[in-house]
């Protein structure tokens, strides 16, 4: 396994020999690793290599078969609501119903978290005012994922987990999410993207943690992972031959 | 408690805009009432009384069996459950929230099915209210612990199948609409197990003053406690 330096300070997220089985099949083999508050730390590997089972055992939606993650000082087997309402949640299947509407949709989702998010402001944010009352089953891909970020959002996240969050998006709404994703870290939050796209990771991430058979093969910083002018996506498809 | 009055409003909210649910829920245990206290095909020696005792049964499965069990396999299969439970609202108090709703659907309903039996002719004399309470109460432990058991295991296009089918079958054979006593011997012995068969049963009693029936107690009261445990120990919150 590639490990290129390592923070001391207090990580955001602690993931400690997480396995996540599922039958027969190991989808999170022994995996560990840190993120820190301010960081993007991007998630990658290929399809299947344990990224979406790795960040929901992370949220507390699926439970882990041994070892843990500490999510803002709690164990993701059982958050307590003061941590869940710090914590924005970007699902890759949506979780919202077809019938929901963009505008009461997100201002339920302000409701819920109660952190005084402005539900106006976040729609207007996303690029959404046009969409206000349409409902979910009419959006396209991207302006699901937009939507689907706004819900993230409404957590006034101390940290975010988002899983794809670019997948089906046009170039102008990818714009738009690195720059929430970069404003989110810059207010100290700390970002946990899952991705295949190693080129948003590449724009996007200040750590990457590689997965690949649901192990760790590689974890650092970017700027060290690709140090010597690599292409991270050179990275990628060495250390998961 | 406040997070969980903003879910129940917005369960109450999605209820209100969906006109299948409000079918069910509204339309249907009104139209029965009405239709049935107004065209004399009914069985002889069923009076107004009884048949308003059939309908709140009726209502009941409507709203905590078919409603609940219908909308919370759509939302398992749409992942909105997976996605309410990182939030900080959790799974306890959806629950909560989706019972409240269940509840208020309930008393708007028995509200109404009270007013318009009353314009019928119906006269509340006779009414134990402690008992009609307390069996609404059970009724819908009951039959929310039915639906919830198929919409935690059954695929969304199955549970919708399996919920409607039952409705109809409880409806028909279950001592809905038709008296337990006027099914046929084999029939109305088990209809008086069923929960349908029972809730109607002492629903009829306290609606007409009648002696009370501990058997059709008994088995509303075991179908309340059974079918909530067995359905909250094979719920999949994802499916």
């Amino acid at each position: 396994m590639l490990v290129v330096s390592q923070s001391h300070a207090t990580p955001a997220l602690r993931v400690r020999e997480l396995t996540v089985r599922y039958a027969d099949t190991v989808a999170v083999d022994n995996v560990s690793f840190e993120a820190h508050r301010g960081t993007v730390t991007a998630i990658l590997g290929r399809n299947g290599a344990g990224k979406t089972s790795t960040i929901e055992a992370c949220e507390g939606l699926r439970r882990a078969t041994s070892g843990d993650a500490v999510v803002l000082g709690a164990s993701a087997r059982d958050l307590p609501a003061s941590v869940r309402a710090r914590m924005g949640v970007m699902l890759q299947d949506g979780g919202i119903a077809p019938a929901a509407r963009v505008e009461a949709l997100i201002r339920h989702y302000c409701r819920l978290y109660d952190r005084g998010v402005d539900a106006a402001r976040l729609i207007d944010r996303l690029g959404l005012a046009a969409l206000r009352t349409a409902t979910w089953r009419r959006l396209s891909g991207g302006e699901r994922q937009r939507v689907s970020l706004a819900l993230a959002l409404a957590a006034a996240p101390e940290i975010a987990f988002l899983d794809e969050p670019t997948a089906g998006v046009d170039l102008d709404g990818r714009e738009v999410i690195r720059e929430i994703i970069a404003e989110l870290s810059a207010a100290g939050a700390c970002v946990i993207l899952a991705t295949h796209d190693l080129d948003e990771a590449e724009r996007v991430a200040d750590h990457a943690v590689v997965l690949h058979r649901g192990s760790v093969v590689a974890d650092g910083r970017l700027t060290d992972l690709c140090a010597g002018g690599k292409r991270l996506e050179d990275v990628v498809r060495e250390v998961t031959k | 408690m406040k997070l969980t009055f903003v879910q129940m409003r917005m369960e109450l909210s999605t209820l209100l805009r969906n006109y299948e649910q409000l079918l069910l829920v509204l339309v249907i245990p009104l139209g029965v009432l009405v239709f049935f206290g107004n065209v004399d095909v009914l069985p002889q020696g069923v009076d107004l009384a009884q048949l308003l005792a059939s309908v709140v049964a009726l209502a009941v499965m409507s709203t905590a069996m078919v409603s609940l069990g219908i909308s919370t396999g759509f939302e398992r299969s749409y992942h909105v459950l997976k996605r309410l439970g990182a939030t900080p609202l959790g799974r306890d108090r959806l629950v909560v929230a989706k019972a409240g709703s269940v509840a208020v659907v309930e008393a708007a309903q028995c509200v109404l099915l009270v007013v318009v039996a009353l314009f019928m002719g119906w006269s509340v004399g006779d009414v134990s209210w402690l008992p009609l309470i307390a069996a609404v109460a059970l009724g819908t432990f009951a039959f929310a612990g039915v639906g919830l058991l198929l919409a935690g295991r059954l695929r969304a296009e199955v549970n919708l199948a399996a919920q409607n089918g039952l409705y109809l079958v409880l409806l028909a054979v279950g001592g809905v609409l038709v008296p337990t006593d006027d099914l046929p011997d084999a029939l109305a012995a088990a209809s008086r197990w069923l929960p349908s068969g029972s809730l109607a049963e002492v629903l009829n009693d306290a609606v007409s003053g009648a002696a009370v029936s501990q058997q059709a107690w008994l088995a509303l009261t075991i179908w309340a406690v059974a079918a909530p445990l067995v359905a909250a120990k094979s719920f999949r919150f994802d499916g």
